[in-house]
């Protein structure tokens, strides 16, 4: 027998690398294969452009974002509505990537070879939060220009503030949708389960986003955004949910 | 070295595993048995991967889970997918895992040489045949010089060159204090090489033998007694531990 074997280590072993330098392979993978595969991307941001696309030939005519339009639920000012659209874009947007978190892991198998590499499972989440954080911001990066051009929203002035409020809410989407897409996709019907683990936990930070883009579109400056408890809100959500996610996740994991 | 005791799986209503009871020595193992024995089963709980119905599975210093992470540094498993990332090329893979284990970098060009798929190391996984990824999957498992290598059908697709580099890649790894276990449903490459026996049938060990020193493999005389090449489904005797 052909006995051309693996030799014996005459080496000694590197120092093992740490939490940060895992973290940053495991995420560097996700997007090597996603600007290879392309499986995640496109999808959000062919939904995300159809449904703004779509949502623009709905609304009434209208010249300010302050003008009051009327829909079946009352009268309300267009800027309410238009934060409330490009929330649910994001929102659904999202979850179309957010179901895909795991399908690399499914296709050969490598979700076991990954439970099995000695990383804290805090490392595998952070780098699946990171890798789903880039997809929607990169999804926001087209999104918003065209919602606001299609809408003819001037926040030419608070351009930070949105982006701000925006991130603010994206961190703790996908946290929500990492941590709730590690367990739908134990699940033969992943794509269902999502939006129902997932859905009625974001409520209050959705609510929090629309309200201060809301104001962000109303043009009312920082101390409009600040001075409401929804920022705070906001702020809290991201915290707590981003930590309880990382802790619970193990748990989602493992089964 | 790996205590297996009172191990049961059970899928709702389908026993997978009953009552399993093995003491698995160091050395290579080989497990045996038609399709649905329940091997693949058994292995998932030797890797930790599956936590069992009842009973449990022990090394020395610990238990065996997945969630253990001093566990995850000692193993080594492949299951009936490849476990590589299809869209990252055969290099990539084994560099991510191999980095993630803390191995040295040319740990990758060993591993690869070992398997004989050095010349597929820029070659992305989904592009490979089922035999080659089948490699891919054993090095990747060698990549971090696992204290236990878990196997299951490493030879499938295999052709008879690439199996005898598998078999000799394995006989490499092994050392006094590393234990193998490779699941087959045909016994002919790991007889050659194994140094212990298991037939497993219906989820139950009906034959456990340890190789003695210089004699014949241990499934030499273990074929003659049992189904094994035959694959048939009648219940064979009840195994005993030598």
């Amino acid at each position: 027998m052909n006995v051309t074997g693996v030799s014996a280590p005459t080496i000694a072993r590197p120092r093992a690398p740490g939490f940060a330098s895992k973290t940053v392979a495991l995420m560097a993978k996700d997007l090597r294969i996603e600007l290879r595969a392309r499986d995640t991307l496109p999808p959000m941001l062919a939904f995300s452009l159809a449904v703004t696309l779509l949502l623009a030939f709905t609304l009434p005519s209208s010249t300010s974002p302050a003008d009051p339009v009327d829909l079946p639920v009352g009268t309300v000012p267009l800027n309410d509505v238009l934060a409330g659209f490009l929330w649910i874009t994001i929102l659904f947007a999202g979850l179309v990537g957010f179901a895909r978190t795991f399908e690399v892991e499914r296709r050969e198998g490598a979700i076991d070879s990954l439970l099995l590499v000695p990383v804290d499972r805090s490392a595998l989440f952070i780098a699946k939060a990171t890798s789903n954080l880039t997809f929607v911001v990169l999804v926001e990066v087209f999104l918003v220009p065209a919602f606001l051009l299609l809408f003819q929203v001037d926040v030419a002035a608070d351009w930070w503030l949105l982006v701000a409020v925006l991130l603010l809410g994206n961190l703790g989407f996908v946290s929500v949708g990492t941590l709730f897409a590690s367990l739908a996709a134990r699940t033969t019907s992943r794509e269902l389960m999502l939006p129902i683990l997932a859905l009625p936990v974001l409520v209050p930070l959705f609510i929090a986003g629309v309200e201060l883009t809301s104001d962000v579109f109303a043009t009312g400056g920082a101390e409009s955004v600040t001075d409401k408890g929804w920022f705070v809100i906001l702020l809290a959500f991201d915290a707590i949910i981003g930590i309880v996610a990382a802790l619970v996740f193990e748990f989602a994991l493992d089964g | 070295m790996i205590k297996v005791e009172g191990v049961r799986v059970a899928y709702g209503r389908t026993l997978a595993l009953d009552t399993v009871d093995l003491d698995l020595r160091p050395g290579v193992t080989g497990l045996f048995g038609p399709n649905g024995a329940g091997k693949t089963t058994l292995l998932r709980v030797l890797a930790g991967l599956l936590r069992p119905t009842a009973g449990r599975v022990r090394m020395p210093d610990m238990e065996i889970d997945a969630s253990n992470e001093t566990f995850r540094r000692r193993v080594g498993y492949v299951g009936h997918d490849s476990g590589l990332y299809p869209d990252l090329t055969v290099g990539e893979n084994l560099h991510l895992f191999g980095h993630l284990h803390g191995s040295r970098p040319e740990r990758t060009a060993e591993v690869l040489a070992a398997v004989g798929i050095e010349d597929r190391r820029d070659t992305r996984v989904a592009a490979l045949s089922a035999g080659l990824k089948r490699r891919a999957a054993v090095a990747r498992a060698l990549v971090h010089e696992p204290d236990l290598l878990l196997l299951d059908e490493p030879y499938a697709n295999v052709d008879d060159e690439a199996a005898e580099m598998l078999s000799g890649a394995i006989m490499s790894w092994r050392r006094p204090d590393r234990v193998c276990v490779v699941a087959t449903h045909g016994a002919k490459r790991v007889k050659a090489y194994a140094d212990a026996g298991i037939i497993i049938q219906r989820g139950q060990v009906i034959s456990y033998r340890i190789r003695v020193p210089n004699e014949a493999p241990p499934l030499d005389t273990l074929a003659e007694t049992s189904p094994l090449e035959k694959q048939a489904d009648e219940p064979g005797p009840v195994g005993t531990q030598t």
